[in-house]
C-alpha cells in the first residue's frame, strides 16, 4: 500500500510489523525516521525520550491493521490512543485519577471532556468520560457535590 | 458373614493413614461449596441464565437484565464486547454445538471467534461448562492467539535487590523467557529494581521485555520514562462492588488502556477466579462466571490480551471441587474472545508436587501465549509475588518434561558456563550503570556474589538507606530509558545499550501493541498478527522440531552412545 | 515443604458485653481496638486457631506495657478491616485505632490517614501468633504517644496461601453474615485466666 493522494497512508496486514516492513511510514513526533533514531544520535542528545514516542499517524497505521484482524476494539482503543498522544503525562494521570470512583463530582468529570474536546482534540476520549459521568451518576459512583 | 467389628480411628489411626496424613497434599486447604456466597467453581444456581435483546443495533437484554437494571459492568459488556449484529444469531446456536466447534479442530479458529462475539457471559459459561479438562486442551490448542507459545518469569529478591533482580533476569532471558517481571517489597525500590530487571534482561537477550507490577498510576509512570516495556498489573474484577473496592470501574481502565497504547506501550489486564468471593461480595455467582464479565471488559476496553488463571487467588478454587477444571476454563475463554492469555501458574499453588504439575500441564500440554505469568526465575523464598507454581529449583524438571513429552514450555538447558557469562556480565553492567548515574555503588565482591548466587540469602547485604535516596534521586531527576542507554555505552557495555534503545525504538512503530506480541531473536514483533495460530489438527500448527527440537533435548545429564563414560 | 502451625495455646475465657454507643475519646494516649461484627461472638477462635481471649490478652498487655491507656469496641456495619480499623481510630483520643477481624488479621491505623492506607497492616492472618500481637500492642500505644516504632517483624511464608486462602475467603463470607447496620458499640471485655 501506498500513501494516497491526500497524503494518509494505508496499511494492510501484510506490511506488519510496520518497523522493518513500512518503516519508511513511520515518524517520531519531531518527524525524526527509525533510522535517525541511533546509539550515536542518543549519545549525542540529538535523539530525546520525546522522540521515542507513538504518533497518532502511526496509531492509525495500527489501527487499520487491528480492523482487518477482525480486532474492532483493539482499533477503537488505538485510536482512543492517537488522541491522547496529546495530553501531557501528568495531565494524563490526573485523568486517570478523576475517572477512579468516586473521585469526581459529574460537574468535574463534564468538564474534563470539554477539555479533551477543546484542548487536546480528543473527542472520542471526551465521549467516554461523558459515558462515565452518566453510569457513574447512575450507579452511584461519583463524588459528592461540594 | 460376620459383622464387622468398628474401631475407633480417634484412639487408633491404622499405619497407611499415618502414611497418607504425612503426604505433602494434606498440608493443602480444601473447603466445601457454599453457593450462596458464591465460594463454587463454575455452577451456582444465582448464575443467570443466557438471554439476549438487541434494538436498533443495542443490546437491550443480557442474561436476564434490562437495561436499566445493569449494572456498570453489564452496560460496558453489552455496549463494548458484545457484537450486536451477530448475538441473536450466535446466541441461538447451542452450547455444546459450539463446544463442538472449539473442540473439533476442522472447524477454524476464526470461525470460532466470529460466533463468540455475539454470545454474552451467561451463554460462554454454559458453552465450557459441557467440556472436560481434555476438550478444553483440544481447544485452547486451537484458540491460542500466536502460533507459538512462550514465557514469563519473575525475578525478585526478599530484600530488593537489584543486582540479584538483574543476574536472575540475565539467565532467565537467557533459559528462553521472552517477558520478565518484578515487584518489590518496600515499593520506593522500585526505579533501582526496574533498572536492574531492564538490564539484565538485555544483557540475557535483547528484546525480553520487562515489567514492575505496582500501584496503576505508579507502574504506568515507570512504563512513561521507559524503565519498564510492558504492564500487566492492570486488575479488573467481575462484580461491581469489587470493582470499586479496587479503586477502579470499566471506564478508568478503559482509559488507562489507551493510555499505554498512546505512548507506544504493551499492557495488558489482569484478573482470576476467586478474587470476588475472596473480597466477600461475589453476589452467589460462580467464581468463572464472575470470571467471563472479566474477560469480556476486557475485550470491551481493545487491549490485546489478559492475565488470567486464578492468580494470587488461586488458594479459593483450587480448595473447590473442579476448580482447576475452572482455571483452565478461564484461561481457554480469554483465548476464545481473541485475547492474549498469560495463564497463571504463577502462584504457590500446592504443597504437593504432583498437584502442582497435573495444575500446570493444563496449560502446558496445549500451550498457551505465556504459561506461566510467572515462572519463577528467583528461589521461591525470594518471590516478592508470594512464591510460584515454579521455581528456579525446577528448572530441570521443566525441561525433562518439555524433552520427555517433546511439547513446548519455552525453556532449554543451558551450560553452566554460558550462565555464570551472563550473570557476570549483568552484574558488571548494573556496576557501570550505577556509577554513571551517581548511584550507591557496587562492589565487586558483590559482582562476584551474585554471578553464583542462588538467593538472596547468598548476597552480601546492601545499604538500604543509601540505595532509597539513589531511588528518589532517579524519580527527582527524571532518569530516563534513555539516560540508562548513555550510562551503559559509557560504562563500556555497548552491545547492552544497543538491544535497550532497540526495545525501546519499538515504541515508535508501535508494533508490539498488538495481540500477543513478543520480541523475536532477530528484534521483530512477533504477534497474533503475523504468526497467528494455525493449528487445524494432527500435522498442522506449531510444533517443535529443527533447532529448537535439538535444544530442547539438551539435559544436564544425559549419557553419550559415543562417550558412554564421559 | 513449609507448614504453619501454632501449637494450641493456653486458653483464656473471653467474655464480651456490649455497652451501648461507642462514645469519641479524649485521653490523647488512647488506643481504641476495633473488633469485627463476630469477633468473640460466633468466631472464638482466629484462622490458626488462636483464641479471641488470647488474642485479646495479649494485644491489651502490649498496650498496657506502654502505658497508654485502651477502650474496645465493635464495628457491625462491616466486615471489611480497612472500615473496621479506621471507625475505632477516629473514635480514638490519640487517633490510633488497631483493627482486628475474627480470623486475626489485623492492622493498625490511624485517622488523618486515607481509609485504604494504615501505619502497619498484618494481612496473613495464618502467621499472627501471641507474641505478634502483643508486639502490636507495644506500637500501638507507642504510635499513641507519638513514637515513631520499628514496624513488628511479620514473617512471610510462601505457602500460607494453598494452606490458608480459601479458609480465609469462607470465613471472611461467614464474617460477613454477622453485619448489620449501625454505629460502632463500647464492648466491656472480661478474659478469664
Amino acid at each position: 500500500m501506498s500513501p494516497t493522494h491526500d497524503g494518509a497512508a494505508t496499511v494492510a496486514v501484510a506490511d506488519y510489523p510496520l518497523s522493518s516492513r513500512r518503516p519508511e511510514l513511520l515518524r517520531t513526533p519531531s518527524g525524526k525516521t527509525l533510522d535517525d533514531i541511533t546509539l550515536e544520535a542518543v549519545l549525542e542528545k540529538r535523539v530525546t525520550a520525546e522522540d521515542l514516542r507513538i504518533t497518532p499517524e502511526t496509531l492509525e497505521l495500527q489501527a487499520q491493521i487491528a480492523e482487518q484482524t477482525e480486532r474492532p476494539q483493539m482499533a477503537a482503543n488505538l485510536r482512543r490512543a492517537g488522541e491522547l498522544t496529546r495530553v501531557p503525562d501528568e495531565r494524563l494521570l490526573e485523568i486517570y485519577a478523576a475517572l477512579r470512583p468516586g473521585a469526581s463530582t459529574k460537574d468535574q468529570l463534564l468538564a474534563i471532556a470539554r477539555e479533551l474536546e477543546e484542548r487536546h482534540a480528543a473527542p472520542v476520549n471526551a465521549a467516554l468520560v461523558r459515558e462515565a459521568a452518566d453510569v457513574y451518576e447512575r450507579r452511584d459512583c461519583l463524588a459528592a457535590d461540594d | 458373614m460376620t459383622a464387622l467389628r468398628a474401631p475407633d480411628p480417634q484412639t487408633k489411626a491404622s499405619k497407611r493413614t499415618e502414611a497418607l496424613e504425612a503426604r505433602p497434599v494434606n498440608l493443602d486447604g480444601f473447603v466445601d461449596e457454599w453457593p450462596e456466597v458464591g465460594l463454587v467453581a463454575m455452577d451456582s444456581p444465582n448464575d443467570p441464565e443466557p438471554s439476549i435483546g438487541v434494538e436498533d443495533g443495542r443490546v437491550v437484554e443480557m442474561d436476564g437484565r434490562t437495561r436499566d437494571q445493569f449494572d456498570f459492568l453489564d452496560q460496558f459488556i453489552a455496549d463494548t464486547a458484545i457484537d450486536a449484529a451477530t448475538a441473536e444469531a450466535s446466541m441461538a446456536i447451542d452450547a455444546g454445538e459450539i463446544a463442538h466447534m472449539l473442540v473439533d479442530p476442522r472447524t477454524p479458529r476464526t470461525d470460532v471467534l466470529r460466533v463468540v462475539r455475539g454470545l454474552t457471559p451467561a451463554k460462554i459459561l454454559a458453552v465450557v461448562k459441557t467440556m472436560n479438562v481434555v476438550e478444553m486442551m483440544m481447544a485452547m490448542q486451537k484458540m491460542r492467539a500466536r502460533r507459538t507459545p512462550s514465557n514469563q518469569a519473575h525475578c525478585t529478591s526478599a530484600r530488593d535487590n537489584p543486582l540479584q533482580v538483574a543476574a536472575d533476569a540475565a539467565e532467565g532471558a537467557l533459559r528462553g523467557f521472552d517477558e520478565v517481571e518484578t515487584t518489590l517489597g518496600i515499593v520506593r525500590y522500585a526505579p533501582l529494581v526496574a533498572l536492574g530487571l531492564q538490564v539484565g534482561a538485555q544483557v540475557g537477550r535483547g528484546g525480553v521485555l520487562t515489567q514492575c507490577a505496582l500501584e496503576e498510576a505508579t507502574e504506568l509512570r515507570l512504563g512513561l520514562r521507559g524503565l519498564t516495556t510492558y504492564a500487566e498489573t492492570i486488575s479488573v474484577y467481575g462484580t461491581e462492588k469489587v470493582f470499586i473496592d479496587g479503586d477502579d470501574t470499566p471506564w478508568s481502565k478503559a482509559f488507562l488502556a489507551s493510555a499505554y497504547a498512546s505512548r507506544g506501550i504493551k499492557m495488558r489486564f489482569t484478573s482470576g477466579t476467586g478474587s470476588e468471593v475472596q473480597m466477600g461480595n461475589a453476589e452467589g455467582k460462580s467464581m468463572l462466571y464472575l470470571e467471563i464479565r472479566c474477560i469480556l471488559m476486557a475485550k470491551g476496553a481493545g487491549v490485546q490480551g489478559l492475565q488470567n488463571g486464578s492468580i494470587s487467588c488461586i488458594g479459593v478454587p483450587g480448595a473447590v471441587p473442579a476448580g482447576i477444571r475452572a482455571v483452565l476454563a478461564e484461561n481457554l475463554v480469554a483465548s476464545m474472545v481473541d485475547l492474549e492469555v498469560a495463564s497463571g501458574n504463577d502462584q504457590t499453588f500446592s504443597h504437593s508436587d504432583m498437584r502442582r504439575t497435573a495444575r500446570l500441564l493444563m496449560q502446558f500440554l496445549p500451550g498457551t501465549d505465556l504459561i506461566c505469568s510467572g515462572y519463577s526465575a528467583c528461589p521461591n523464598y525470594d518471590n516478592m509475588f508470594a512464591g510460584s507454581n515454579v521455581d528456579c529449583e525446577d528448572y530441570d524438571d521443566w525441561n525433562t518434561i518439555q524433552r520427555d513429552l517433546q511439547v513446548d514450555g519455552g525453556l532449554r538447558h543451558v551450560d553452566e558456563r554460558e550462565i555464570l557469562a551472563v550473570r557476570d556480565k549483568a552484574a558488571r553492567a548494573m556496576q557501570a550503570v550505577f556509577e554513571q548515574l551517581g548511584l550507591p555503588a557496587i562492589t565487586d565482591a558483590e559482582v562476584e556474589a551474585v554471578t553464583y548466587a542462588h538467593g538472596s540469602n547468598d548476597l552480601p547485604p546492601r545499604d538500604v538507606l543509601e540505595d532509597l535516596k539513589g531511588a528518589q534521586m532517579l524519580m527527582d531527576e527524571g532518569i530516563t530509558g534513555l539516560d540508562v542507554v548513555r550510562a551503559l555505552e559509557a560504562g563500556g557495555f555497548r552491545d547492552v545499550a544497543e538491544s535497550l534503545l532497540a526495545l525501546l525504538r519499538q515504541r515508535v512503530g508501535g508494533d508490539l501493541l498488538h495481540t500477543a506480541a513478543i520480541v523475536g531473536h532477530d528484534g521483530e514483533a512477533v504477534s497474533a498478527v503475523n504468526a497467528p495460530n494455525d493449528y487445524a489438527g494432527p500435522g498442522t500448527g506449531y510444533r517443535p522440531e529443527g533447532a529448537r527440537w535439538e535444544e530442547m533435548k539438551r539435559l544436564r545429564h544425559t549419557v553419550s552412545p559415543s562417550n558412554p563414560e564421559a | 515443604m513449609t507448614m504453619t502451625t501454632t501449637a494450641p495455646p493456653p486458653a483464656h475465657a473471653l467474655d464480651v458485653s456490649e455497652r451501648g454507643p461507642a462514645a469519641q475519646g479524649s485521653r490523647h494516649d488512647e488506643v481504641v481496638v476495633a473488633l469485627s461484627p463476630a469477633f468473640g461472638g460466633f468466631f472464638t477462635r482466629t484462622i490458626v486457631d488462636v483464641p479471641h481471649g488470647s488474642v485479646l490478652r495479649e494485644l491489651f498487655a502490649g498496650i498496657e506495657e506502654e502505658g497508654a491507656s485502651l477502650r474496645v469496641i465493635r464495628v457491625t456495619h462491616s466486615a471489611d478491616l480497612a472500615i473496621v480499623a479506621f471507625a475505632g481510630a477516629k473514635l480514638s483520643g490519640s487517633g490510633i485505632g488497631v483493627g482486628v477481624l475474627s480470623r486475626g488479621t489485623t492492622v493498625i491505623h490511624q485517622r488523618d490517614l486515607p481509609r485504604l492506607s494504615n501505619l502497619e497492616l498484618f494481612p496473613q492472618a495464618p502467621l499472627l501468633d501471641l507474641e505478634t500481637f502483643r508486639a502490636i500492642g507495644r506500637n500501638a500505644a507507642r504510635y499513641a504517644k507519638g513514637e515513631t516504632p520499628q514496624p513488628v517483624p511479620v514473617r512471610n511464608d510462601f505457602m500460607a496461601r494453598p494452606r490458608w486462602q480459601a479458609k480465609a475467603a469462607l470465613l471472611h463470607n461467614k464474617e460477613m453474615e454477622f453485619v448489620r447496620s449501625g454505629k460502632p458499640v463500647e464492648l466491656e471485655v472480661a478474659i478469664g485466666r
